[in-house]
């Protein structure tokens, strides 16, 4: 087991190294120059040089990258090259509002889904589940970047219902904070929303008609507590797994929805510095998702091989 | 000759329709619509309607509410605060509530002093400027401004490593603090701009107090001499700044606070205008404009920038900017003749029309006619030709369509924009033009490497014509991107930056405008107008023709819409 744990520790670290490498070379493999970007419309070449060397840009691609690697080993991403914010600093504030967004809009799209999948379970082949496949329908087909746009001019403008943008810290006003997320985390959660829809209901037509729920009705127990105790039931644990699935994708279409609602979250960091060039922004950020890949990937491999030990590095031993 | 296809007879109309034919009648239907905008020729327009300027949402007859919370919607986000290194012109945004500048300009865009107290007073020679300055002003942290503090910064500007400003400031020898409210600046030779370089970031005044403790660092919590001073920042999302009371003209400041927001989609910004979430917006969409001058509660400030939209064809930028020029072998960079017809077969005003809901200028020159430095020959403009196009293309034995290559930013109204020029070059069959969409950064890279054969950029503006032209036009002149090398062009800047007189500034402006006229190295298409919009539960903003929204003397005022 720890040789198992050890192999496993060291081929992280080898990807953790390999992963630096190629952020560090892809990001400057970026069509644009920094320099030029930093300096704006008011880029002389005296300037765009002077930038350059501000930045350590003029050393050699080697020296850039042992540079990078022992700021990184100390903790230090540096700092922002637009707005000379540490790059720490950035996603230390950045990351929790996608992450506050990102669990609020699951919320949404499970108590959405789950509702509108029973209520197309309940209701086949009448006018709710029309209504329930309909929504699923515009969930899955329409783009959060139009829904959003739509969302803030009927909801926040013409009825004024919710802000039409703009960030409150949950952790230090809760209410304001959810509540200023709100209309973000619908439009975040719907297309997540309609894949639950259709995953429950499906699961639950397939529950429902097995021998086990037709014994339980035969047993007199009514429709509506088989279909919550054991259609539902059952059908949850589609309901995990496809919101397990879906998360990357919702962190990444975190990405849009933050930057309709102009909120400062990871997604629109990562959007600005690649459209301005920052390096050590860009840098950081791609490798902090790559850290937790692999953090996530290192922890399921060792609870597999806990639970399994034929996983283990020559388990047939 | 085939058979004629069976047509079923038509269903009975008591016979339900099913949905596939519902679907059918509408996809029809809509293929029908995209059919007919697509094919839509450029329409001839009528002529556009005359914008008068508005800079001012006047505080005149209104009974202000003391105090408030303002928030201004920012179309892209400040770079660092730092009035020396800042090279975003939405800096100048933020900066213009904290840190005062030694001198301004005024609704008609002549300059005035602001912590200065007179214009600048030049020697005989041209060479030594006398600056006396305010004896009533302090700085945000209790330091006194005074005339060392001025030398300081401008020390500052001129030798800090990374700076924007020295090249702005010109050739300066020494500066020196006369006595405590005079300074003196020396010059190696006359330089003329430099007045209006000091009602931009060059002439903010920093606290040397603020300077000596955060040195490099001093963006990160900016002090000035302002109505406002610096509060915090929230990087990507907000910079907030609180009234200042030991401002010198404190009585004439109203709001508590303002906080600028950062809200870079155009669509956005006005949604938020409308539902009152903020109070000022900037840079508002010729496409969103005219819904929101309809709406109750919105008002609107125009004025026509200083800068220009154009197209810059490369002669001979092969090695970068900066560089000697090389030779570029195509006819387009050759020969004056096809560029010339490229610029008289653009009607620049049909396509400004037509593109930008007549909100837009048509340009034919860096100089607008907004400026005091114009002229008549900066105000003439190319005629639109299409046919004598032609004509000159096929006298220099050019074969049409010359097509030519043009690279542009991805933004939706420049590419709407290039979409038009193209139809609008190629309907006499003289040019040909393939779009090349590219992302911004991109393209400032594309540009300074040479790397194009033609594009279409533009310049911000500045108040003094010697900054819109002399980096861009002069030999190895540091924006020069196209690699225009003219010795006649290269003296009239050089002398128009020396001359003290403004209507012999003028009059050489206008003989460069000419020559640029006949060799076409850039070629000039519009003017943007600065649209911003404003809630009118408040009055005192003001946006001049440098664009930057003035926010310090705004006030909430009663019976006219929300609450503060």
């Amino acid at each position: 087991m720890i040789r198992y744990v050890g192999t496993r520790l060291w081929q992280s670290a080898l990807t953790l190294i390999l992963a630096s490498l190629v952020v560090f070379i892809g990001v400057r493999q970026l069509p644009g120059d920094p320099a030029l970007a930093m300096a704006g419309e008011e880029a002389t070449p005296e300037r765009v040089e002077a930038i350059r060397e501000m930045l350590g840009l003029n050393e050699s691609l080697a020296s850039q990258y042992f540079t990078f690697v022992g700021n990184l080993l100390r903790g230090d991403f540096g700092e922002s090259t637009r707005t000379g914010t540490p790059v720490t600093e950035l996603i230390a504030t950045t990351l929790p509002v996608t992450l506050w967004l990102s669990a609020y809009a699951i919320v949404v799209a499970v108590v959405v889904g789950i509702l509108f999948g029973v209520i197309a379970e309940r209701f086949r082949g009448r006018w709710p589940e029309w209504l329930a496949n309909g929504f699923a329908l515009v969930g899955l087909s329409v783009p959060n970047f139009w829904l959003g746009i739509l969302a803030i001019l009927y909801l926040a403008v013409t009825l004024g219902w919710f802000p039409a943008s703009g960030y409150v810290d949950v952790a230090s006003d809760p209410l304001r904070g959810l509540y200023y997320l709100t209309l973000p985390a619908i439009i975040l959660g719907t297309g997540l929303a309609a894949v639950i829809m259709r995953q429950t209901r499906a699961s639950m037509i397939e529950t429902m008609s097995t021998d086990y729920v037709r014994t339980a009705r035969a047993k007199g127990l009514g429709r509506g507590r088989v279909l919550m105790r054991y259609g539902l039931r059952n059908s949850l644990i589609v309901v995990v797994t496809i919101v397990g699935l879906q998360l990357g994708g919702l962190i990444s279409g975190a990405v849009v929805t933050e930057r309709i609602f102009a909120l400062p979250g990871f997604g629109k960091l990562t959007l600005d510095a690649v459209f301005t060039r920052d390096y050590p922004v860009i840098q950081a950020v791609v490798l902090i998702i790559t850290v937790s890949y692999i953090v996530i990937n290192l922890a399921v491999d060792i609870l597999y091989s806990v639970v399994n030990p034929k996983i283990r590095v020559g388990g047939a031993n | 000759m085939p058979p004629t296809p069976f047509t079923p007879p038509a269903p009975p109309e008591t016979r339900s329709r099913s949905p596939f034919k519902l679907a059918g009648v509408f996809a029809s239907a809509v293929a029908v619509a995209l059919a007919m905008t697509a094919c839509q020729p450029l329409q001839a327009l009528e002529p556009a309607p005359e914008r008068e300027e508005v800079t001012t949402a006047s505080l005149d007859g209104k009974t202000i509410v003391e105090g408030g919370d303002l928030v201004m919607a920012l179309s892209a986000e400040p770079d660092r605060l730092d009035p020396t290194t800042s090279s975003s012109l939405y800096t100048r945004y933020v900066m213009q509530t904290m840190c005062q500048k030694l001198y301004d300009i005024d609704a008609s865009g002549e300059l005035i002093p602001q912590l200065a107290t007179e214009l600048p007073e030049v020697s005989e020679d041209g060479l030594t400027i006398t600056i006396p300055v305010r004896q009533d002003a302090v700085f945000a942290d209790g330091a006194e401004f005074n005339a060392e503090a001025v030398r300081q910064t401008l020390d500052r500007h001129l030798n800090l490593e990374g700076s924007s400003r020295a090249s702005e400031l010109g050739p300066i020898t020494s500066i020196e603090a006369t006595d405590e409210y005079t300074v003196e600046i020396t010059y190696e030779t006359p330089f003329a701009p430099l007045t209006a370089a000091l009602a931009d970031r060059a002439g903010m005044m920093l606290s040397p107090q603020a300077l000596d403790a955060a040195g490099e660092n001093f963006g990160d919590s900016p002090v000035c001499v302002g109505p406002f001073k610096f509060v915090d920042r929230v990087p990507q999302t907000s910079i907030s700044v609180e009234r200042d009371p030991l401002y010198y003209d404190a009585e004439n400041v109203h709001l508590d606070t303002i906080t600028y927001r950062i809200i870079t989609d155009a669509n956005i910004r006005a949604a938020n205008l409308r539902s009152g979430d903020v109070h000022v917006a900037d840079t508002i969409s010729p496409q969103d404009i005219d819904a929101l001058i309809q709406e109750d509660g919105i008002g609107i400030l125009q004025v026509g920038s200083l800068g220009y939209q154009g197209l810059t064809i490369n002669l001979g930028n092969t090695d970068g900017v900066g560089e000697p020029v090389g030779t570029i072998d195509t006819p387009l960079a050759q020969e004056a003749a096809v560029r010339m017809a490229l610029s008289m077969s653009i009607d620049r005003e049909a396509l400004v029309n037509t593109v930008f809901n007549s909100w837009y200028q048509p340009a034919c020159s860096p100089i607008s006619p907004e400026s005091p430095f114009t002229s008549e020959l900066s105000e003439a403009c190319p005629p639109f030709d299409p046919e004598g196009a032609v004509a000159l293309l096929e006298e220099a034995g050019i074969e049409t369509p010359y097509e030519i290559e043009m690279q542009v930013s991805n933004a939706p109204d420049t590419l709407r924009f290039a979409q038009a020029l193209q139809a609008a070059v190629s309907e006499e069959g003289a040019f040909s033009l393939t779009i090349v969409p590219v992302e911004y950064s991109t393209l400032l890279d594309v540009q300074s490497r040479g790397d194009f054969e033609m594009l279409q950029l533009g310049w911000s503006g500045r108040v003094d014509p010697h900054g819109n032209m002399f980096n861009f036009l002069s030999t190895g002149g540091g924006n020069n991107y196209s690699g225009y090398s003219v010795d006649e062009v290269d003296t009239l800047l050089r002398e128009a930056a020396q001359a003290t007189d403004d209507d012999e500034r003028a009059e050489l402006y206008g003989q460069v405008v000419e020559k640029i006229q006949e060799d076409n190295p850039l070629i000039y298409l519009y003017r943007v107008r600065s649209l911003t919009a404003y809630t009118t539960n408040i009055a005192g903003v003001e946006t001049f023709a440098d664009g930057v929204v003035h926010l310090s003397n705004v006030a909430f005022i009663e019976n006219e819409g929300a609450q503060p």
